[in-house]
Formats: C-alpha cells, structure tokens, sequence
C-alpha cells in the first residue's frame, strides 16, 4: 500500500486486480466497505471512496440492503482500461530502463518473445 | 455556507441527580480510604486507650484517686483524632477523584454537590456509629473501667438525637475545611494550600487578637460553657457550610492539570 | 456538512508563553481526525479546552453546537483519555471499569470484557503497581468502551508496544465502522495512524499549520529521485520543498504530481515515490527550527 497514488485509488485498483484475475466473479458478491478498511487497515471513508470509484465506473453495482457486486461485463472494461494506459505505465518505463542498459528496442523485442515463450 | 451543527438529541440526556449520585457512587466505590482506614485507625486508638485505662486502674486503685483519673480521661484528646484524620479523607477524596472526574466528563459542579452528598453521607454514617457507641459506653459504665471515648467532655451526654447532631456537626466541620483545603490545592497546587492555611492561620489570630484586645475572653468562655456542645455545634454549621461554598467557588476554575 | 467541533480564533496564553495562538477549526461528525504535531505543540492543550478541563483565553468553542464548559449536556457525550490520567488512590482497573458506565451511557460492558482479554490486563491490581504499556491499556478500554459520540484519544497508547497499538488500531477501526463515532487522535507515531484518519490536523508552537483531509495531505507532496540533471530538467519550474543530494544523485520534494506527470518521470527513468504524512508533518513542523539555524 506505498505507492504514490492515493489510497482510495490503490483500494480499487486492488479489487479490479481481483476481479481480472477471477477472483472475483461477475454477479458475485464483493466485501463490504467495513470489510475492506478492517483488511488494509484504512478508514472506512477511504475505503468507500474506492468502492464509489467502481460503481461510478460501472465496474460494481449496489444492491440496496445486500451489499456490492461486480457487475456483468466488468472484466471486459477493466482490461480495456488498463489496455489504455498499459503503454505508459509498463511499457515506457520498459523501454527507457532497457536503453539505461544499453538495449534497444529490438533486442527488447527479442528478449521479450524468448521470455514469454513464443 | 450555511453549516448544521450536530446537536443532542432531548431523549438521550441524563438528568442532574443521575450525575450527582454518579459521583457520589464515585467516591464509595473504593471503600478503603474513605470508610475502612478511618474505622480501623478508630478501632487501633480505642484499643490503646482500653490498654492505657487498664494499666491506669490496675496501678491506681484508691477510689478517690480512681474518680480523680476518671474526670481527667474526660478531656482525652484521643477521641479527637478521627474528626481531624477526617479532613485528611476529605483532602484526598478531593484531590485524587476531581482529576479522574474531569475525565469522566463530570461538570465541576456535579463533582462538588456529587463529593458534599458523599461526605454528608459519610459524616450521617459516622454519626450513627459514635452514637451507638457512646450509648454503649455509657451502659457498660465506661466499658467496665470507667474510660471515657464517645462520651468525652467534648461531646453531648443528653439524648441520641443530641449526640448525633454534636458528632454529625464535629465530622461535617473537619469534612468541608479539608474540602475547601483540596480545592485550593487542585487549584493552585502547593503553594495555594500554604496560603489557604497562611490565610486561615492569620484569621484565627486576627480573632484572637481582637478577644484579647476587648477583654473578652472571660466573656467568651461563659459563652461557650454555656453553649456547649449543642449550640457550639449548631454555630459550627455556619463556617462549615462557608468552608463548602469556598470550596466550590475555588473549583469553578480549577484544571486537572497533572 | 455537519460539524460536531468548531474552534474560532482560539488563544491560550500561560502567562507571557502562548500554548494556541489564534486556532480555528472544524471537526465534522462521524469522521477519524487526527491532531498532529511536535511535542508541546499544544495538542493537549486543544483537547483540555474541548473537554472544557481548561479555559480558553480568547477565542470560542462550539461542541454539539453549545459551550462545553460546565455544560453536561455536552460532556455527556464525551470521552477524554490523557496520556497522562491521573486515578484515585489503591484503584484497580476493575474500579474504572466498574465506574465508567455510570457516566457513559453508550457503555458496551462485552466490549470492554474483549478488550481487556485482547490487551491482557490484569483488573485485579493495583493501577499503580501496572506497567506503563497497562496503564495506557486501561485509558484505551475505557475510550473505547465508552461509545462516548465524541471520543478524544490523547496519544494514551505510548506505553504500549507494537503488538498492542496494531491491536488498538484494528479495534478502533472495527467498532468505528460498526458504530461511527467522532474520533480526535493525537499522536506523534504519524505514520502507523496515517491510515485510519480521515483529517488532519497539524500544530506548530502553538498554530495550525494544516487542516486538510487526509487524502489531500498525502498526496500534497512527491519525492522524485534519479540522476542530478534529469530530476532539475523535471522538476523545472515546480516549487520545491526539499532537496537531498548524494554525489550525482538528486532526490527533490516537489508538489502533487497527477498520474500523467507520474507516467512521464517514470519514462525518463526517474522514480516516483509518496512523503508520508509523517515526513510531511516533519516538513511543515520543521521550518521555524530549520531559519532559526539558518539565520544563526
């Protein structure tokens, strides 16, 4: 929980991890915003300022009187979204750090395939 | 901006006499300091005396003499001792408790109705013990050697209710200065509780001073042969309820500052 | 927005040294607020004139909308445990305990049963024979337990060892979110707190440096690190709040910083990481000391 983005963005980026892994399934039932501050240790008012940040993004939805759920479609749109700004955020740093050390873009390329096994 | 303050709810607050004997609770909760020790140092003093009044009138054993000593036991001053250690239970039950209550969110003036109940109750408690007591030394003829406690010339020898009063008067006096004592203390810390006594001391002498200076001592002492214990008793109230309203007046301002 | 406090210019002068110089704040309901600052910064002198213990010399405070002093309508509703709390004489902490309730009315005897299990405390004994970590155990309970709406935490678990303030941590936040309550914690353990607030206050001799939500505090700052001439080329033109240097490393505090910023340093190969509040907290508290040095 350390990094330089506020915590109630590291609360969601942590359930949307969850949900593109499968962990969490669609329809099923997310903890609670309680649940959630007694986990990571944070005030309940962090926490669901994450969980507010996915249902206003259309990734949760709330049922009234039973609690939070991922909605149908939330993997989709959360792997487009991170799609977006993989570039910038993995790749970039990749290309920059690899030309620290003297590697260009084409041998990263090579790298890259020997390790993903292709 | 127009902001709402949170206010309280009517239903949920509690009413003055729920806090009042919230404190007075307060106090007897730990029953040692203000009740047991007062008694068991009671207790201790009366046994030396029984010892002293066997040892006298096992070695005195003319009659004359017998009756001699006896009027002078009269005028022991052991009998005193626990109105004075009084005023050292009032000092600590103030000093220790008014701290802790101030955590507790009790209001300084909760606190001192709250600590006056209790030491009324306590002083009523007493009261009714000595009264017992010197109702049995009377009929045990002076627990059978003729010794003089609860019946000391300081005290009534008339009817209970009599006693009771002159005790409940003697106990409330010592209570409400050792009272006023602490609040100078929690208010001002040492050097409010020399002056207070500084203050106190020159009041006494001022008085003193002034009877000397009138020639008014022979008058004073008929006053109060005539007047004691009862109406001694009954003028006592007058500084002991003055010492219960310094006392508070004191508090209204004081900190808990540790 | 419902505020439980309101402070306006608050002063309280000891004699000729001022504990609070003109403070003002606000306290909404329901909410974690932590009041934090140096030693002496005059924390528990803000607290003190809350619970009405101590006097303001200037200045007007508002609790649940009234004057708190002499006023139990208001005290009723509220919990102060010192650091430093004083207990009656051949007290043991099954007395506190057994007292509180009388003046708590949100007491949770259950609560308190847990609680004492959880910290291990030993009602039986004396208070003045407990530990230090013990004794801070019973202010702990008792602040807890009270469910008082508006409950003041003057750092009372400094006795207390790691385990022990972990487990204060976890109970506080579990019952806050059972049954909210408005809660003012003061400590200078920043950053094991930073966490559970959801405001912060910050006091420097006596003045209120920063009254922020939290997530703003957190984010008010970035530490950008990497090689010399990279990191000024960055931060050029960006008001900085510090600069370490070691040999031809450079690590620079500027403001916040959005996640386009972020992305591009990360790109040129520079590293992005947060100030803690509490380093932050030193920052803010630490510039008069840092001129006067300067100047000498």
């Amino acid at each position: 929980m350390d990094d330089a983005r506020p915590l109630f963005a590291q609360i969601a980026e942590s359930v949307e991890n969850d949900i593109l892994s499968g962990a969490l399934a669609e329809e099923s039932q997310v903890p609670s915003t309680n649940e959630f501050a007694a986990f990571y240790r944070i005030n309940p008012a962090t926490a669901g300022k994450g969980v507010n940040l996915l249902v206003d993004d259309g990734v949760l939805y709330k049922k009234r009187g039973i609690g939070m759920f991922v909605s149908t479609g939330a993997r989709a749109m959360v792997v487009d979204r991170r799609r977006a700004s993989f570039t910038a955020e993995f790749i970039a740093p990749l290309i920059s750090e690899a030309a620290r050390l003297g590697i260009g873009p084409t041998d990263l390329a090579t790298m890259i395939e020997k390790e993903g096994g292709v | 901006m127009t902001t709402i303050g949170v206010t309280i709810p009517r239903a949920t607050r509690s009413s003055t006499l729920d806090r009042i004997l919230a404190v007075v609770r307060l106090h007897f909760i730990n029953p040692k300091g203000f009740i047991w020790l007062p008694l068991a140092i009671m207790a201790f003093i009366f046994l030396v005396n029984y010892l002293v009044w066997l040892i006298i009138f096992a070695t005195v054993t003319a009659p004359a003499e017998q009756a001699d000593v006896r009027q002078g036991l009269q005028y022991s001053g052991a009998s005193l001792f626990i109105f004075v250690y009084m005023m050292v239970v009032a000092v600590q039950a103030i000093n220790l408790t008014f701290p802790f209550a101030q955590g507790y969110g009790v209001t300084r003036r909760d606190f001192a109705l709250g600590s006056a109940v209790a030491f009324v109750t306590l002083s009523a408690l007493f009261s009714i013990l000595w009264t017992a007591l010197s109702l049995l030394e009377d009929a045990t003829g002076g627990w059978g050697l003729g010794g003089s406690m609860f019946t000391a010339a300081y005290f009534s020898d008339g009817p209970w209710f009599e006693r009771f009063f002159v005790y409940l008067a003697a106990f409330l006096f010592f209570v409400f200065i050792g009272a006023a004592t602490a609040a100078a203390y929690v208010r001002w810390k040492a050097m409010g509780m020399y002056v207070f006594f500084a203050a106190l001391t020159v009041a006494i002498v001022a008085a003193g001073a002034i009877i000397t200076l009138t020639g008014s001592w022979p008058a004073v002492g008929e006053w109060l042969a005539a007047s004691w214990p009862v109406g001694i008793a009954l003028w006592s109230l007058v500084p002991t309820l003055a010492s219960a309203a310094l006392g508070y007046l004191i508090l209204r301002r004081a900190t808990p500052r540790s | 927005m419902s505020e439980v406090i309101d402070v306006r210019g608050v002063t309280r002068r000891f004699g000729s040294v001022s504990a609070l110089d003109d403070v003002s704040f606000e306290v909404e309901e329901n909410t974690i607020c932590g009041l934090l600052g140096r030693n002496g910064a005059g924390k528990t002198t803000v607290m003190q004139l809350l619970t009405a213990q101590d006097f303001v010399t200037t200045g007007s405070i508002s609790v649940f909308g009234e004057n708190p002093v002499e006023n139990p309508r208001v005290l009723d509703r509220v919990c102060f445990i010192k650091e430093s709390q004083r207990y009656p004489d051949d007290f043991t902490a099954r007395h506190v305990f057994r007292s509180a309730p009388w003046f708590f009315r949100g007491w949770d005897a259950a609560f308190a049963e847990s609680l004492i299990a959880d910290f291990r405390l030993p009602v039986d004994r004396r208070i003045k024979k407990l530990s230090r970590g013990q004794l801070s155990a019973v202010g702990v309970i008792v602040g807890l337990a009270s469910r008082a709406p508006l409950t003041f935490f003057d750092e009372p678990y400094l006795g207390l060892d790691a385990v022990a303030r972990h487990l204060f941590y976890d109970r506080l936040l579990e019952d806050y979110a059972e049954h909210p309550r408005t809660v003012v914690l003061s400590t200078h353990l920043i950053d094991e707190v930073s966490n559970l607030l959801e405001h912060v206050l910050v006091l420097d001799e006596g003045r209120l440096v920063m009254d922020l939500p939290a997530e703003e505090a957190r984010a008010s700052a970035t530490t950008v690190t990497g090689a010399a001439t990279a990191v000024e080329q960055f931060v050029a033109g960006m008001p900085v709040m510090h600069r370490d240097s070691l040999g031809g490393l450079l690590s620079v505090v500027v403001g916040p910083l959005n996640s386009e910023s972020r992305d591009a340093a990360r790109a040129q190969g520079l590293e992005i990481s947060p100030v803690s509040l509490q380093q932050l907290v030193i920052r803010t508290t630490d510039a008069p000391a840092r001129e006067f040095e300067a100047s000498a």
